[in-house]
């Protein structure tokens, strides 16, 4: 399998005041391209600032990272912000749709803004992941009308909008009740199996993990030998 | 980039209609003042330069003062000075080459030779100081209409006759037709008949002005080919200074323009056109401060979607121009808006009239300074919303999502 993550002794200290408040502990992930992982771990176990170091929306005070080949540990600010546009997709526990904008023109966003326009193409294929993530009748929909399951579908399909390499979702059904977390987990692996795109999942939620390939742990910032299922 | 720059912006502004609406109005109503102000200041000032102006010439035009001049001699140890003689009547001996010059000029709206002096109307033992013009009867009305100030008898010159002020006549108790005695400065006397009697309006042309025709005025001044003066009216008596100095140029003759005769009023409206740009000035900062505070809580009420844009590869830059887009679509409208609301209220404020029929505010509408309303206002509220586009560009996306 071809690796698509390698990301190797990752450190993150925060300053709090003059104290060193140290996250990660020299951390490695690597993930295989097409796999769907879980980083799984207790609350302030540092899951979240791994997967934001991951996304790019956090430099790491040591470390290196390397996404489908490339070192980005180093990157200016524009060329992070192109490579995540480029090859990185985010779901958040949070929707964060745009809410002055319909459904598609959610989901088309991502490509439409550093194009300068949305092209017919571009709501031709915001339009398929809709039909994808279930959202079909949907479409034209303000962002602001739909349930809280089809906006965390909508923000899917938006993760899905610019082909990325590697998805990264922070707690994706936290705000969601189980019926909904169920079709959204469900959607992600779907996901994964027909398009082989890469997921690192992070989530508390061991029946998420569960539904995962195989999972990674944290725990005070160290990455740890995950339990067995069930212990 | 800008077109989907645009949607957003535009979608920004209508998602919350009143509020928009709101701002809009703020600037619309600060360029209406701005407008106001700059049709109010023009119309005062075209009103009194036309009351300054309207019964005199624009540029006048005389013979160089004479100076007395040192003259020098090299290896001459003494000095040698020119005496200026006062005992010479001063005039304008090219007049005719001089007006036909004049008349080449673009903006001339008439030009007329001119003979001055002062003299004493007598009638009986009443005695009284008068200045008088010479004019050509033809040309009588082109610098000041007297002919359409009349309040009794007539205006042809060619008669032989004077035209005095309504003052004078009262102070000498002449009415038209009476004679009357003058007698120049320079010795000479002549019983002219009262032709017709004006009034200006000003009491020292009504009580010391009169007016003869040129040919009768040469014997009396013993000017036999020249003339005292030229008057030079123009179309746009603004004009006059650089008119003035054009003409002192070509010809050699000192050229004073109506600003010089009337200096303090010169000041007075440039005093008040300075007010005039403080208040559009603060009107300005006005609209461009409502800009920014509007467009600052946008940006901070936005924050979380800003920051899901940064995360998911938007740049900077095109959050920039979400912003900037946003205070040039609010300062546009807001400027067209003002600008009909302002062209509006002054057309209604000049329909107004006091009861004596007069305007009630002398305001000029087409003065209201559109076209800098327009483009000061929106390059103002694109300046406003520069600050905060840049704070919303600098939003680092994570702590954005995170709250």
């Amino acid at each position: 399998m071809t690796r698509l993550l390698d990301a190797r002794g990752l450190e993150m200290t925060f300053r709090n005041g003059d104290e060193p408040t140290p996250v990660l502990r020299g951390v490695d992930v690597q993930l295989g391209a097409g796999e769907l992982t879980a980083l799984i771990g207790a609350s302030g176990s540092g899951k979240s600032t791994l997967l934001s170091i991951i996304g790019l929306l956090l430099r790491p005070t040591a470390g290196t990272i390397e996404i489908a080949g490339e070192r980005v540990e180093g990157l200016s600010d524009a060329r992070r912000t192109l490579f995540r546009n480029s090859r990185l997709g985010f779901v958040f526990q949070s929707h964060h749709l745009l809410p002055d904008f319909t459904a598609t023109e959610n989901v088309a966003f991502p490509a439409a803004a550093p194009a300068g326009r949305l092209t017919p193409a571009m709501r031709l294929r915001a339009r398929e992941l809709l039909v994808r993530v279930g959202l079909g009748d949907r479409m034209d929909f303000p962002a602001t009308r739909l349930s809280g399951g089809q906006k965390q579908r909508v923000a899917i399909a938006r993760a899905l909008m610019n082909r990325p390499k590697l998805i990264l979702a922070d707690e994706p059904t936290g705000a969601l009740d189980r019926e909904s977390a169920d079709q959204v987990l469900t959607l992600m692996k779907e996901v994964n199996e027909q398009d082989k795109a890469t997921f690192l999942i992070c989530t508390h939620d061991s029946l998420v993990a569960a539904r995962c390939g195989r999972s990674t742990t944290l725990q005070d910032g160290r990455v740890v030998p995950t339990p067995a299922r069930g212990e | 980039m800008t077109v989907f720059a645009f949607t957003v912006a535009r979608r920004y502004l209508l998602s919350n209609p009143l509020q928009t609406i709101l701002l809009v109005a703020g600037v619309a109503l600060g360029v209406t003042i701005f407008v106001f102000i700059t049709a109010l200041i023009h119309g005062l000032a075209i009103l009194l330069t036309h009351q300054v102006t309207a019964n005199s010439a624009h540029v006048t035009l005389e013979p160089a003062t004479r100076i007395a001049r040192v003259l020098k001699s090299p290896g001459v140890d003494t000095e040698a000075v020119a005496l200026v003689s006062t005992f010479q009547r001063q005039q304008i001996r090219e007049w005719r080459s001089t007006v036909a010059l004049v008349r080449l000029q673009p903006g001339i709206s008439s030009v007329g030779a001119q003979i001055t002096g002062s003299a004493f109307l007598l009638k009986g033992e009443a005695s009284e100081p008068v200045a008088i013009t010479g004019v050509d009867p033809d040309s009588l009305d082109d610098i000041t209409p007297i002919s359409t100030l009349l309040v009794g008898g007539d205006a042809n010159l060619e008669a032989g006759g004077i035209l005095i002020g309504y003052r004078l006549a009262g102070d000498l108790g002449v009415s038209p037709g009476q004679p009357v005695l003058l007698r120049t400065e320079r010795g000479v006397d002549r019983l002219l008949a009262v032709q017709g009697v004006f009034k200006t309006g000003v009491q020292t042309v009504d009580e010391r002005v009169a007016y003869l025709s040129l040919p009768l005025a040469r014997p009396l001044f013993r000017l036999p080919e020249g003339v005292t003066n030229i008057e030079v009216k123009l179309t746009d008596p603004q004009g006059a200074r650089p008119l003035a100095a054009l003409l002192h140029g070509a010809t050699g003759l000192r050229a004073t323009p109506w600003q010089d005769k009337n200096l303090s009023l010169d000041e007075a409206l440039t005093a008040q056109a300075q007010t005039g740009q403080l208040i559009q000035m603060f009107s300005l900062v006005s609209i461009i401060i409502g800009v920014a505070s509007a467009l600052v809580l946008s940006t901070y009420r936005r924050r979380s979607e800003i920051g899901i844009m940064r995360a998911f590869g938007v740049s900077g830059a095109f959050v920039s121009w979400v912003f900037v887009l946003q205070g040039l679509m609010i300062g546009l409208i807001g400027a067209v808006v003002g600008c009909v609301a302002g062209y509006g209220l002054c057309l209604m404020l000049e329909g107004l009239t006091k009861a004596d029929g007069t305007p009630a505010l002398p305001i000029a509408p087409e003065q209201g300074g559109y076209l800098a309303a327009l483009v000061l206002t929106t390059l103002g509220a694109v300046l406003a919303s520069v600050a905060p586009a840049r704070s919303a560009a600098r939003l680092d996306p994570l702590e954005a999502i995170q709250q």
